[in-house]
């Protein structure tokens, strides 16, 4: 049962999930230890990780479209902690919301069970079913909200979801057409083989699995819908997309990348591309979070930005050539500083807003004298996000500027450095609202355990990676290696 | 190399313990801790903690600085792995040599008096524990700066630095124009953090290595093309200028004056401000490479001094004259650093943290007495408040460089190292030497002499308000108060006598020492610079004497013979009306907004009318949605889709 054992971690989540469903309907009473099932499920996921991780025996199962390796694992542990976070965080909601408590939980591990499978496949097919699988479960969770804001976000990321998902495909279906396989590495070898006669139909190809990934990535321009989306689905599941969906596109495409299309496409041409899409995405998003009153679509446009930045060690990647690794662990560990710190930023909001019933800026205002603690740590992590020192996101930024240096996309760097001070505006405005301005309600705003964890384990992460980047550089690192050797 | 006379030095290595270093950074870090954490309510116990935290590190500080001196100002470097990732290596670590003991021992004793005057001045205040936290902090970070072995942990510290600024500047929120200094402070401060990160970046990708005596030698070796080492050297000064709020990111440091007055005293004295001009004296070795670099600092600073002292001869706030003085001071460092003055410009950092320091803790002071910093409403303060008047006075004269004080020493080394490069630097500094003189003296003369004009009635309406005296009848301060006025006196009239042009070069041989390649520029005393720049001092002081004390020809009278120059000095060359009026709210605000507005209307609407109208029948079915958006957000992919493939084909000929 070799095979079983690899994709343990996912199982592990998945059978959770279904205890869940079982549990619920079996056992009467209020039902408040459902979350700390399905922590109990992402704890063994992880420890199983972890398992592999000691027994230091990589592998690849069937038939060589699943791989287990440094590389899979690396998200492994990120998705597992932005799940136990996100469920921390939720506990609140879910209690207030009502209905189906344990659907909710469940279909959340399903989809991180999805984004693990991601991390790992190196088949076309598996690819899209992973996809699937991690984004349905998003598409009902974005409505799961009573109201209709929630009930449109769904909606919409559901039919748009759908749109991308079909060019996806389609884009998937041409490679397959050109080169009669699906797994990655033997379209790699395929492509190498081929004398550049139907170089245009692979263009093609290429193009649309990153604009159908784009989709999950939130670059422009497939960004249209983060905006309503952010602000409409319930705020724990925002968090969720904003970190969780969209390392595992960026996972992908570095490993289709790698793996299909090579050092021989990995070229200029395409870091020109990416290049020019980070520096439109960067600034679009940030002149448009600039105008925002509302703190969740602000966060929205944020991360529109925010994958904006990521894409400049994408295109270090693509103009490295061989010496890709550099910039390919920057945009790994600035996927993993994200996490922590948007989770971090959220978990406060979570708390405040559901408090004050309102996601307004203005009404964040004064939030120092209500809540001293849940202020300090979203403002924490909002200078993480604009990228200031000591904090993750310090560090993040500084690494992805470096592999751009490197690649000599000096010009690129520049409009990102520029784009920081634009973002700093927007960031730290809400950090004056609730220092400097007056509120106009002095209740304190009381946290919740779940969520206190939350945002004890992200302040703590940001600031710890913000002291002591080594460690989860050295990770990143190491996996990257995974493609170093071929 | 324009050295003549070039001593090399032999420089041994100081022979201290590591854990002394250390406990000199970690001392404040635990106080501003314990007060963060459990202290904040116990307002008494917070001030006496930092007191004592900043006392240790200055008991320390001289330790190593006797360590240092022993082994003539040489470096010893404790160095950590921080952590290493990949080609990465950054290490958390002290380097010690006669600049940074010598900068240590300045911070942590201006730190130290200013805590104890901060006792008298803050009493009463609602944010007292706030208060010494974040004064304690900001004192670690300043340590960190001055203590960092490697480019990298100086650039964190020089952020944190800023972040405390920002704090201590609007320590008084609820006032909208603090807020708003706050701000300011931040914002144009990072404005030339961009060029120091840029630097970092640079360095990194060029060098390899943050370690600041390895990017020394890689600069000395030739290792660093020239070109990488002007952009690196400008880099560092867009940072420096920021900070030293050099011309044209200056004009943060006059409103950060809406700050209490022992913040301003330690940002203006020993933390921030000296944090550009050290910098840029750590990597002098680099700077005196590139002659391009060289002149744009030198520039720079000339302009700067000059601009700031006329701006300050037209103040009528008794605090703005001395942040302009500041500003005006920082440029003198920032020129003699752009005529290979290495250690007269650290000299003047130094000689000036003891002398501004006081004059700031003795503004502070007569506010204390008057509730007002508007000079108009001062006057006779003399015999009210002879301690503040004397030790005021003292550190006017040394300001305006009067034998033998210490402003004396370290600006006639400026001027002498301006005059054997540049006659224009030199006649510029000249003149502002003048100004100085001037407006220090005309300070001087509407606050302590003439009639005492009432100061400004106490508010009691304002809550927020702690003034506690009587200002119809202004009293000398108590001793908490003029304690460190009286300490801070002794080196401003002192601290240039380490380093007397041909007699003395203590100073000079710690700070040379420093150096990868020891070697002093000894300079010799010149009856010329030190006569003339005498006699410019005193002829500042005495048109300042006729003009506000005898009243020989009336200041409204002057200000109209000089309009055009009066307006143009009193609205501070147009700069912030260029900043706030026309960048930030015509050019930001409104074009930008503007703009906005028709991207809004004419690409988005447009983009999703049209495909409104396309499939307005879906629409009504699915009736959920608005405006059809779902459709033109699902147009916008395929569009997306279609754009992307266009700009593929175009960027890679096939």
């Amino acid at each position: 049962m070799n095979a079983l054992d690899v994709v343990a971690p996912q199982l592990a989540l998945l059978v959770t999930a279904g205890i869940l469903l079982v549990l619920e309907a079996m056992l009467p009473g209020k039902r408040r230890w459902l979350p700390y099932v399905a922590l109990m499920g992402l704890a063994v996921s992880a420890a199983w990780t972890t398992s592999w991780v000691i027994r230091d025996d990589y592998q690849t199962i069937f038939d060589g479209t699943f791989s287990l390796d440094q590389y899979s694992v690396f998200f492994y542990y990120v998705f597992a902690g932005i799940t136990a976070l996100v469920v921390l965080s939720s506990i609140d909601w879910v209690n207030t919301a009502g209905r189906g408590k344990s659907e909710y939980y469940a279909l959340l591990l399903v989809s991180t069970a999805g984004l693990m499978f991601l991390a790992g496949a190196r088949d076309l097919i598996t690819i899209f079913v992973a996809l699937e699988l991690s984004s349905i479960p998003q598409y009902i969770l974005a409505g799961w909200a009573k109201d209709r804001r929630s009930s449109e976000a769904g909606l919409k990321y559901l039919i748009l979801g759908a749109i991308s998902s079909a060019i996806l495909l389609y884009g998937m279906t041409l490679l397959f057409g050109f080169t009669g396989e699906t797994v990655l590495p033997e379209i790699g070898a395929a492509l190498a083989a081929d004398d550049g006669a139907n170089r245009a139909l692979i263009v093609v190809a290429m193009t649309m699995i990153i604009a159908g990934f784009g989709f999950k990535l939130a670059i422009v321009p497939f960004q249209m819908w983060v905006p309503d989306v952010y602000q409409g689905a319930p705020t724990p599941i925002t968090a969720y997309l904003s970190v969780g969906s969209k390392a595992a596109a960026f996972a992908v495409v570095i490993r289709v990348f790698f793996e299909a299309f090579g050092a021989d496409f990995v070229s200029n041409d395409w870091a020109n591309i990416f290049a020019v899409l980070a520096a439109i995405t960067m600034t679009l998003g940030n002149v448009l979070a600039l105008v925002q009153t509302n703190i969740k679509r602000m966060l929205g446009y944020s991360s529109v930005a925010q994958a904006g930045t990521i894409l400049i060690g994408l295109a270090a990647v693509s103009a490295s050539g061989q010496e890709f690794t550099l910039a390919a662990n920057a945009v790994l560990f600035f996927l993993a500083a994200y996490a922590f710190t948007n989770l971090g930023a959220f978990a406060a909001i979570i708390a405040i807003t559901h408090r004050i019933g309102s996601d307004e800026i203005a009404d964040f205002a004064g939030m120092w004298r209500r809540a001293p603690i849940l202020a300090a740590v979203l403002a924490f992590c909002l200078v993480s996000l604009t990228g200031i020192p000591p904090t993750a996101g310090f560090w993040a930024k500084l690494y992805v500027f470096y592999a751009g240096v490197q690649a000599d996309l000096v010009w690129l760097v520049v409009i990102g450095v520029l784009n920081t001070t634009i973002s700093a505006f927007y960031y730290l405005g809400v950090v004056r609202h609730m220092f400097l301005g007056e509120a106009e309600e002095m209740s304190p705003v009381r946290v919740s355990p779940g969520i206190g964890v939350s945002v004890a384990v992200t302040a703590a992460g940001v600031l710890i990676i913000g002291v002591f980047p080594g460690p989860v550089l050295d990770a990143a690192n190491e996996a990257v290696q995974v493609f170093a050797g071929g | 190399m324009p050295f003549f006379l070039a001593d090399v030095l032999e420089v041994g290595v100081p022979t201290i313990d590591e854990w002394v270093v250390w406990a000199i950074l970690a001392s404040p870090i635990v106080s501003w801790a314990l007060i963060a954490l459990y202290l904040r309510k116990i307002p008494a116990v917070a001030g006496y903690v930092t007191i004592a935290a900043v006392g240790l590190s200055a008991v320390l500080s001289v330790i190593v600085l006797f360590n240092v001196m022993d082994a003539d100002g040489g470096t010893v470097v404790f160095t950590h792995e921080w952590f290493t990732a990949g080609s990465l290596e950054v290490n958390f670590g002290a380097r010690i040599d006669g600049l940074s003991a010598i900068m240590l021992v300045v911070v942590t004793s201006v730190s130290f008096l200013v805590q104890i005057f901060s006792q008298g001045y803050m009493e009463g205040d609602k944010g007292y524990g706030r208060y010494y936290a974040h004064m304690s902090l900001f004192t670690a970070s300043m340590l960190g700066l001055v203590l960092a072995d490697n480019l990298f942990m100086l650039f964190v510290f020089w952020e944190l630095v800023g972040l405390c600024s920002y704090l201590l500047i609007g320590f008084w929120f609820h006032k909208p124009s603090a807020a708003a200094a706050a701000k300011k402070a931040f914002i144009v401060t990072r404005i030339g953090d961009l060029g120091l990160l840029a630097a970092v970046l640079l360095i990194w990708a060029e060098g390899g290595t943050f370690q600041i005596d390895e990017i020394h030698q890689l600069a000395l070796t030739g290792a660093l093309s020239s070109t990488v080492i002007t952009w690196f050297t400008l880099g560092l000064f867009a940072g420096a200028a920021g900070k030293s709020a050099q011309f044209p990111l200056h004009v943060w440091l006059p409103d950060a004056m809406e700050g209490p007055t022992p913040v301003s005293a330690l940002i203006h004295a020993a933390t921030m401000v000296a944090a550009g001009v050290y910098l840029m004296g750590r990597f002098f070795p680099v700077l005196e490479l590139t002659t391009d670099a060289q002149g744009v600092v030198a520039w720079i600073g000339a302009l700067t001094a000059l601009i700031a002292a006329t701006i300050a001869v037209v103040q009528t706030d008794f605090k703005r004259v001395l942040a302009y003085s500041t500003i005006s001071q920082l440029g003198y460092m920032m020129l003699a650093l752009g005529v290979f003055g290495y250690v007269a410009a650290l000299f003047h950092l130094m000689t000036h943290a003891f002398f501004k320091a006081l004059l700031f803790l003795g503004s502070g002071s007569v506010n204390h007495a008057t509730n007002t910093f508007d000079m108009r409403k001062m006057g006779g303060l003399r015999t009210a408040m002879p301690f503040t008047f004397w030790t005021f006075v003292i550190g006017s004269l040394s300001l305006a460089g009067i034998f033998p004080l210490a402003g004396f020493w370290s600006k006639d080394e400026i001027l002498h190292d301006a005059w054997d490069e540049n006659l224009a630097l030199w006649a510029i500094a000249a003149f502002v030497a003048f100004l100085t003189a001037f407006y220090m003296f005309r300070a001087v003369f509407l606050t302590f002499f003439g009639e005492y004009k009432g100061g400004e009635p106490v508010d009691h309406h304002d809550e927020e308000s702690h003034f506690h005296g009587d200002p119809a009848h202004p009293h000398e301060s108590g001793w908490v108060m003029r304690l460190p006025l009286i300490i801070l006196a002794v080196p401003a009239i002192a601290a240039g006598w380490v380093n007397m042009a041909g007699m003395t070069d203590w100073f000079g041989r710690m700070v040379a020492g420093a150096l990868p390649e020891p070697e002093l520029h000894a300079v010799s005393f010149d009856w010329w610079i030190a006569g003339s720049s005498t006699v410019i001092a005193l002829a500042g002081i005495g048109t300042a004497w006729a003009i506000y004390y005898r009243g020989v020809i009336a200041s409204s009278t002057l200000r109209d013979a000089f309009y055009p120059l009066a307006a143009i000095f009193e609205n501070k060359y147009f700069l912030d009306r260029l900043y706030e009026d026309f960048f930030a709210r015509t050019v930001l605000q409104r074009w930008w907004n503007r703009l906005l507005e028709l991207i809004d209307v004419y690409i988005v609407d447009g983009i999703v009318n049209g495909a409104g109208t396309v499939s307005r029948g879906l629409s009504s079915r699915l009736g959920v949605l608005q405006n059809g958006q779902v459709q033109a957000y699902g147009l916008g992919l395929v569009v997306g889709v279609v754009i992307l493939v266009a700009a593929v084909f175009t960027a890679n000929p096939l």
